[in-house]
């Protein structure tokens, strides 16, 4: 192939594949069933990490993977729990896939906020004290995307600025 | 001494005629300049800090910015360098700007992967993201003409590619894991350097490669050479290596299939690639015991010489050392061979403190240690020369 056209292949790569993966993140979010589960801080020394919230998404399973380790779904309909991936009831009709790390953690990769510097401590605050959910989409497959972050019910840019 | 002086210098001394003299002279006078490296390094600096201070604004008004903003000005800011690019293309082997826009487009893909994951809160692995990342600019990346868009580029493919195999056998990396990545990365390199070597559109990239294996080599040497002295790693886990596995037995293969190297390389380098395998293994050749005290650990007298982690651990460093050494002299491998026998005195001048660590706390011990590190030096510059006409007669 001439070179120049390679060229205009290699630089139109990177740009149509950066487009489409923001494109299906944002059909993602914007597509999926609303849910909203509560989150809390894990540890109050990594809660806040860089410019971003760090939290555990409480899912209402009290087991949580007990025991089990690798990839795993959750489901939130008709009734809450944790399963290996492919063991998920035949009912489950809402769920979130994830893995179960070696702490017996559900994790889906959602478990990061990223907040503007100035507003971090007041958030961290608010999450630490248990005020913090977070508004999730959800799709047929099980992924998860976020949608924002509330505190006591009402999105957190709402929050930061009346408490500015 | 410049072009021009050495020329002068041969003119006089009757290695070259007047005539050639004049015609080196004039060739080189029409040759097209190369850009000047500070130059090129100004620009890319230029580049890198016009692309801070974008993120920097982003990044500090970002709450107010809506989304679809945020992702017009980057993508416009992408498609406007590649335009700019593909119009300097004509002109890359006699300006600076094509290799200049080149980084900073590679640079803006990195900084628009970051940008995505800020705005649709994807909580992914740092080492994935790179990996996306050196894998959307690999085409690009071989219009790099500059040692430094490539070498930008083999770096953060590497660290992108090391991580994630070594997060493979439980898709998750934990810090107590770190020797896996030490082992991994220099054997990856290899590999990945021995691709390079083979297939010719990736020429390009062998230097940056072969110094990254060189340095990770270094470092995965020392590591193990430390921790295995100090009685640790007996209680690290084999399956954490399997990645490491992997890539050292398709590494072998491909040495042994290789043209570019005769019977005797062929061995040296398997050797030395199982022995580092073994130096890693948890349990096969260490025990966990030790003899002398290190770096303040405390020492177990009663152990048997043989018997001992930290006489155990400077022998197969030495011995690791001793035959890339032989391969590298045997090769022509200059600097190469230096640099290990350095390496290897080096490690004689630690044994010593090691085993004799004691006399350097008094007036005379540091004076002997002195003369040690004194007498090593010399060896090692009077023997080097000895040992690489030995290694290079092995050849014949």
């Amino acid at each position: 192939m001439n070179r120049r056209i390679l060229l205009i292949v290699a630089l139109a790569l990177p740009i149509l594949v950066l487009g489409v993966d923001a494109f299906m993140h944002h059909l993602q979010r914007a597509n999926g069933e609303a849910v909203t589960l509560p989150i809390e801080g894990f540890d109050p020394r990594d809660l806040l990490s860089g410019h971003y919230l760090q939290y555990r998404v409480d899912y209402g399973v009290e087991n949580g993977c007990d025991g089990y380790i690798g990839a795993a779904s959750v489901c939130l309909r008709p009734t809450r729990g944790i399963y290996p991936r492919g063991d998920l009831p035949a009912d489950c009709g809402l769920f979130i896939q994830g893995h179960c790390d070696d702490h017996g953690i559900f994790l889906a990769d959602i478990e990061r906020f990223y907040i503007p510097e100035e507003y971090a401590q007041s958030l961290e605050d608010k999450v630490r004290d248990h005020q913090g959910e977070l508004a999730l989409s959800v799709d047929r497959q099980g992924n998860a995307a976020i949608r924002d972050l509330l505190i006591d019910g009402k999105p957190w840019k709402e929050v930061a600025q009346t408490s500015h | 001494m410049s072009t021009i002086a050495k020329l002068n210098n041969w003119l006089q001394a009757g290695l070259i005629t007047p005539a050639q003299h004049a015609a080196i002279l004039n060739f080189e006078a029409h040759r097209p300049q190369s850009v000047n490296w500070w130059l090129y390094s100004l620009m890319i600096l230029g580049v890198t800090i016009i692309g801070l201070g974008i993120i920097s604004l982003i990044a500090a008004n970002w709450a107010d910015i809506p989304d679809s903003v945020k992702l017009g000005i980057d993508f416009s800011l992408l498609t406007a360098l590649a335009v700019a690019i593909y119009w300097q293309y004509p002109n890359r082997r006699h300006g600076a700007w094509f290799e200049t826009l080149l980084t900073g487009f590679m640079l803006l893909c990195l900084a628009s992967i970051g940008l995505i994951a800020q705005i649709y809160h994807i909580g992914g692995q740092w080492y994935y993201a790179l990996l996306f990342w050196a894998g959307i600019t690999a085409l690009l990346s071989l219009y790099a003409r500059s040692l430094f868009a490539r070498f930008l580029w083999v770096t953060l493919f590497l660290h992108g590619l090391a991580w994630s195999v070594a997060a493979l056998p439980d898709n998750s990396f934990r810090w107590e894991e770190t020797p896996s990545i030490l082992l991994l990365t220099p054997l990856l390199t290899a590999l990945l350097h021995y691709l390079a070597t083979h297939v010719k559109p990736l020429h390009g990239y062998a230097s940056s490669l072969f110094f990254w294996f060189q340095l990770s080599a270094i470092v995965a040497l020392a590591f193990a050479d430390i921790t295995r002295s100090s009685g640790e790693m007996n209680d690290y886990r084999a399956i954490w290596y399997l990645p490491a596995y992997l890539t050292a037995a398709i590494l072998a293969v491909g040495i042994l299939l290789s043209k570019h190297y005769r019977l005797l390389n062929r061995l040296l380098l398997l050797a030395a690639l199982t022995l580092l395998l073994l130096y890693y293994h948890p349990d096969l050749l260490f025990t966990g015991a030790q003899r002398y005290a290190l770096f303040g650990f405390t020492p177990h007298a009663d152990v048997s010489f043989w018997q001992a982690d930290d006489i155990r651990a400077p022998i197969l460093t030495l011995l690791i050392l001793f035959l890339y050494a032989v391969h590298a002299g045997n090769s022509g491998h200059q600097r190469t061979f230096s640099l290990i026998t350095f390496l290897i005195g080096l490690r004689f001048v630690v044994l010593y403190f090691q085993a004799m660590g004691g006399l350097a706390a008094t007036g005379v011990g540091l004076i002997i240690s002195g003369a040690l590190i004194i007498a090593m030096a010399w060896l090692w510059y009077k023997g080097r020369d000895r040992f690489r006409q030995w290694a290079r007669g092995l050849q014949a």
